[in-house]
């Protein structure tokens, strides 16, 4: 029987496994990649409590409608970001971290 | 009138100006710019005189959307500020052309707007769905706003962090939200405040989703230990864009946090006590964070982005102090006056920057030397605009801090009043070096005279007005946040 604690256990996984490719992984778009795998954990998540909170037989449906919004915005996000990342690759002709290091201190 | 009609109206004219500049690149940008800020300005008449006429919710949005006197507040403040960013890119229209890929600046013109109407839903958002939603229609249009001078490789560096950090920052705020939903069993402020009474909420998952959600907020509001982006990404990003992140974004985060802080701690107990201890916190390290590296700072517009850390750190403390009723301001109400009086202060100073820029100078401190010379009148705007930035008295920043510090040796937050007291005399240092330079170099070097345009004068002067007579009488700002018209509105419903 699966219940709401493996979900949130699969979720946390997949959000700790995100946070940490962001701080590891040096390629901006693979750091999106991890991005993105944050927000489906929340999904995740989000689902999972909606499912279980059962009242008169139906699940409670507000948190699955954030997830439909989070979806959306994910989805715009990815194409503003990608078009960000475009124009870096453009301009120094490498997505990677390290070309974005002039500002410091 | 229909309640959500200025925000519609504000995105459908946003999107009209970017479509305008796409399809008629024959049209200057000031002329769309100046349409945008008419359509503001209108809203905000529209703003005032329904706040006092019959303004009544619908029963099926009032659970995720009010208009009480807080979010009249914030709508007006977000307009104020949208319609001041777009004259200032009208200031600095030749800049940005030069730095833009193809020299056209439609689309700086038209999402300001849109950033607008996310601010305004912000402001009157009751349940969390809302909150998210508007707040990344905020953030994704900041992403595009900051790396839009893709010629100047610092704008698209600061674009870069700034989507990488926001974006992760995102992630957090939406997993904090989903584990507060599973605590609660609600998305509302209101939901949530009446679970916590409830014994049988489970603690630890609370906190567990209160910390992540707190951390991204944190991150929206520049607080300490999410500040690393600031510095960064207010340098690169183009300064009327950078005064819009400074004041819109830090304004459209508080007012989340004022609203979260009512629903977690005034009408409960269960997290209180640790939400206020989260807060005390992070406000010290952030206004330590901010005062102390800006000392070292070249660039003018990193120093303010220092500054404008260690300012979070103050209104956190004053989000903190909440309950404390000093001045006739009732509760959360320091943090709404704190925020007005940063906004003409910080967009003051940098309309001088955007006119230094236009005349040539950069942002370092080195380029502003001299200034007072060959523009008196800008110098003297710089020295209102960062005399109060630094608390002088007579000043409305003065007040602001003095309030904020008071509120905090009521609730007998000593440490914390410490750390701010340290933070506000390191700002006298940086904030009165800058000072200092404009009135300093020598004789010797020839600098050209800068000529302000008659309306571009009018408006500085009326700003650098606001911050002394403010300063000196605050009352009519009070009022505006108090809300006189919002008064018969909340007997209506």
């Amino acid at each position: 029987m699966i219940t709401l604690n493996h979900y949130l256990i699969v979720s946390s996984a997949l959000f700790a496994l995100g946070l940490a490719g962001i701080i590891v992984r040096r390629n901006i778009l693979v750091i999106y990649m991890c991005l993105e795998m944050m927000l489906s954990a929340a999904n995740l998540a989000l689902v999972a409590f909606s499912r279980f909170r059962v009242t008169d037989g139906l699940p409670d449906y507000s948190a699955q409608a954030l997830v439909f919004f989070t979806i959306t915005v994910a989805a715009a996000e990815v194409a503003v970001g990608l078009a960000i990342i475009v124009a870096l690759y453009r301009s120094k002709q490498s997505v990677d971290v390290e070309s974005v290091t002039k500002m410091q201190g | 009138m229909s309640i959500f009609s200025s925000e519609v109206f504000l995105a459908v004219l946003g999107i009209a100006l970017v479509l305008v500049s796409v399809f008629f690149p024959k049209i200057p940008t000031r002329t769309l710019a100046w349409i945008g800020i008419a359509g503001v300005l209108a809203s905000l008449a529209c703003l005032l005189g329904a706040s006092a006429a019959e303004t009544s919710l619908p029963a099926f949005v009032a659970p995720y959307y009010s208009l009480d006197s807080h979010s009249l507040f914030y709508k007006g403040f977000a307009l104020v500020i949208t319609a001041l960013v777009l004259w200032l890119i009208t200031e600095s229209e030749k800049t940005l052309v030069n730095y833009s890929l193809d020299g056209q600046i439609g689309e700086l013109v038209g999402l300001p707007l849109i950033v607008c109407t996310g601010m305004m839903w912000i402001a009157s958002a009751r349940d969390l769905i809302t909150v998210f939603t508007a707040l990344e229609l905020v953030t994704v249009s900041f992403y595009v706003l900051v790396a839009y001078t893709r010629k100047s490789a610092l704008s698209l560096e600061a674009g870069v962090k700034y989507l990488i950090l926001g974006a992760a920052a995102t992630g957090v705020l939406v997993y904090g939200i989903a584990w507060i939903y599973g605590a609660t069993g609600s998305l509302t402020f209101e939901g949530i405040s009446a679970s916590l009474r409830d014994p049988s909420t489970g603690k630890g998952t609370l906190l567990f989703g209160i910390v992540l959600l707190l951390a991204g907020l944190g991150f929206k509001v520049a607080a300490a230990p999410f500040h690393m982006w600031v510095p960064d990404v207010y340098q690169g990003a183009p300064a009327p864009v950078t005064a819009f992140l400074s004041v819109g974004s830090k304004a459209s985060g508080f007012i989340i946090l004022t609203r979260l802080v009512d629903s977690l701690v005034i009408s409960s107990t269960l997290v209180s006590v640790e939400v206020i201890n989260l807060l005390l916190i992070s406000a010290a390290i952030t206004m330590i964070l901010g005062s102390l590296p800006a000392i070292f700072q070249t660039s003018v517009k990193r120093l303010l982005a220092y500054s404008s850390i260690s300012h979070a750190g103050f209104l956190l403390l004053a989000l903190a102090c909440r309950g404390s009723t000093r001045f006739d301001l009732a509760a959360g109400d320091v943090v709404a006056f704190y925020l007005g009086t940063y906004l003409p202060m910080t967009v003051l100073a940098f309309f001088v920057l955007c006119v230094a820029r236009r005349h040539g100078r950069g942002d370092s401190l080195e380029d502003l030397r001299g200034l007072a010379r060959s523009s008196p009148l800008l110098a003297l705007l710089m020295t209102v605009a960062m005399a109060s930035l630094a608390g002088l008295p007579l000043t409305v920043g003065f007040l602001g801090k003095m309030m904020v510090l008071m509120a905090g040796v009521d609730r007998g937050y000593w440490g914390v009043v410490g750390c701010a007291v340290l933070s506000a005399a390191a700002g006298f240092y940086y904030y009165f070096r800058v000072i200092l330079t404009l009135y300093s170099g020598d004789n010797s070097q020839t600098s050209e005279p800068i000529q302000l345009s008659l309306l571009s004068r009018v408006i500085a002067i009326l700003l650098a007005a606001a911050v002394i007579i403010t300063g000196i009488y605050p009352r009519p700002l009070q009022r505006a946040i108090s809300g006189a018209p919002a008064a018969a509105l909340t007997t209506q419903r």
